[in-house]
């Protein structure tokens, strides 16, 4: 079970910050075209859309809007932790800034619906040698919070 | 796509056959397509391998099977569409003279993965943990969305390659009754609103296809039609706002559109003059997409045109007659093999109780880990 004192890492580095305040959100490790303005997630060297090397990089804010989701029946795979026992929603997640994400939802089937605002979260997947291995998924942002 | 023809077809049932090789299962589909087309692997000048989930140099290793004859064998891999793409690297050596016959093997066992594999205890990225149809099942959810698609209409077409595949001695799955809507709806759910029947099995199995000049066809068989490959295209990912860089992707809409429109004009066909289509349906709600993206029906008009059973046998224009990935099977390397032979066997007339009325046009259409679509045009003379 995810333990507040145990230290939390990403199961791959280099896609999503690792907050050490657990309330705040994590950010997505991403890249913006200095040429034509673009916007990837997760980070690349050439941009994909002027092919111009010029990259920077940035984090974006894990905010964005549900475009799709489905809940999948089967325990999340890797998952020691009870909540994915009884299936796990997935999102594909549009960041204001253009870069859409596939990632898990918490909750369950009818609290989705296309247009949701939601609000990225680290979600402990297992232990592993003392530390807690921490994915990224997205939640529903409670209407009293959407300002938007 | 000048003067190449399909000489002859052979496959092993796809199924799960834990206890056969790769090798065997290679050969036998090999040989079946040898003697389809009346030559002898002494006759081959070069062979295209293909497999997804074997070791490096399998190709080559199961290739020996057959005799060593000292011959180019280039193994072609591109996730789902591997045989395909194998097919495709087959018809431009002949149609570009480099060859005058060659042999395209696709082989799989899913079965040897599953059981090595450490899915489902330790995957190594966010999207690894996620069960691939999670990603198809979010495209039939924006379909609902955007179109008012039901999941009836899925399981309308997972209940149509079903029945299909019953027709098929190939076929993985065998349904001993008619499959109704109501049985497919009432299987289980894998991820909202896919369930099992939408879905394709996993499996082992072999597919081969011997491609040559069009007139060595009619020499070695003059007592059948010949079978041409008209077209062929290959196309990966264009980049547009919102597309997916992460996960198992279903593919920009895009790619199939494009690709189709390149083989169209290649052939100086279209959609209205194809009898019979075959397409990557690893979940029904792509061939549902599919119907409109290969230009078979209008944008929004999927829905209409399955309620009238237009992909039917029987329909306007069958698509999946041998069952698809979804009844047939689809263990990788030779999934787009098995499509040319269905195709091949289609234009011949020598599909038995599933065979298309007068076909003489066929379009064979794959993805490949949502990167790459692959599609042929077959034709009959």
């Amino acid at each position: 079970m995810p333990d507040a004192n145990r230290p939390r890492v990403p199961i791959k580095p280099g896609f999503f910050t690792v907050p050490d305040d657990p309330a705040e959100p994590p950010k997505f490790l991403s890249s913006r075209c200095d040429s034509c303005g673009e916007y990837f997630y997760p980070r690349r060297a050439i941009c994909a859309q002027c092919l111009s090397e010029k990259m920077t990089d940035v984090e974006l804010e894990g905010r964005g809007t549900l475009y799709s989701y489905t809940f999948v029946h089967i325990p999340l795979f890797g998952s020691t932790n009870i909540e994915h026992m009884e299936g796990y929603g997935v999102g594909q997640i549009d960041l204001p800034e253009g870069p859409r994400i596939q990632a898990p939802l918490a909750g369950k089937q009818p609290e989705f619906h296309i247009g949701l605002k939601v609000v990225a979260e680290l979600d402990t997947l297992r232990e592993d040698g003392g530390r807690d291995l921490v994915i990224v998924r997205f939640r529903p942002v409670p209407e009293s919070e959407v300002t938007r | 796509m000048k003067d190449v023809a399909v000489l002859g077809v052979g496959m092993y049932r796809f199924g799960m056959w834990s206890d056969v090789s790769n090798a065997t299962m290679g050969r036998e589909a090999g040989m079946a397509a040898l003697r389809d087309a009346g030559l002898s692997f002494r006759d081959m000048q070069a062979a295209y391998v293909g497999h997804i989930f074997a070791p490096v140099m399998t190709g080559v290793r199961v290739m020996k099977e057959f005799g060593l004859t000292g011959i180019p064998v280039q193994h072609v891999e591109n996730a789902s569409a591997t045989g395909s793409a194998a097919f495709r690297e087959a018809c431009l050596a002949v149609a570009h003279g480099i060859y005058d016959v060659v042999m395209v093997l696709g082989f799989d066992k899913m079965t040897a993965m599953i059981q090595q594999s450490t899915a489902g205890t330790a995957p190594e990225s966010m999207e690894d943990a996620i069960l691939p149809a999670a990603f198809f099942a979010l495209w039939a959810t924006r379909r609902m969305h955007e179109r008012g698609m039901k999941p009836e209409h899925l399981a309308r077409i997972g209940a149509k390659n079903f029945n299909n595949g019953a027709l098929n001695p190939m076929s993985q799955r065998q349904a001993d009754k008619p499959v109704t809507i109501e049985k497919v709806l009432a299987s289980r759910m894998v991820a909202w609103p896919l369930t099992t029947m939408m879905s394709c099995p996993i499996g082992d199995g072999a597919a081969c296809a011997i491609v040559g000049r069009a007139d060595l066809a009619k020499k070695l068989r003059p007592d059948r039609p010949v079978v041409r490959v008209v077209a062929s295209s290959l196309q990966s990912e264009r980049y547009a706002r919102g597309h997916l860089f992460q996960g198992p992707v279903v593919g920009p809409a895009q790619m199939t559109i494009d690709t189709s429109r390149d083989v169209y004009e290649e052939s100086g066909l279209g959609p209205k003059d194809l009898d019979l289509v075959q397409v990557h349906d690893a979940f029904a709600i792509e061939e549902l997409e599919y119907y409109e993206l290969l230009g078979l029906c209008k944008a929004g008009e999927a829905e209409a045109c399955i309620e009238r059973g237009d992909f039917e046998l029987g329909g306007r224009v069958p698509v999946s007659t041998d069952g698809g990935l979804i009844a047939r099977g689809h263990p990788g390397g030779p999934t787009g093999l098995a499509q040319i032979w269905e195709t091949t066997l289609q234009l011949r007339g020598e599909a038995g109780k599933r065979q298309v009325d007068g076909a003489r046009v066929g379009l064979c259409h794959m993805m490949g880990g949502g990167s790459v679509c692959v599609i042929h045009i077959l034709t009959r003379d």
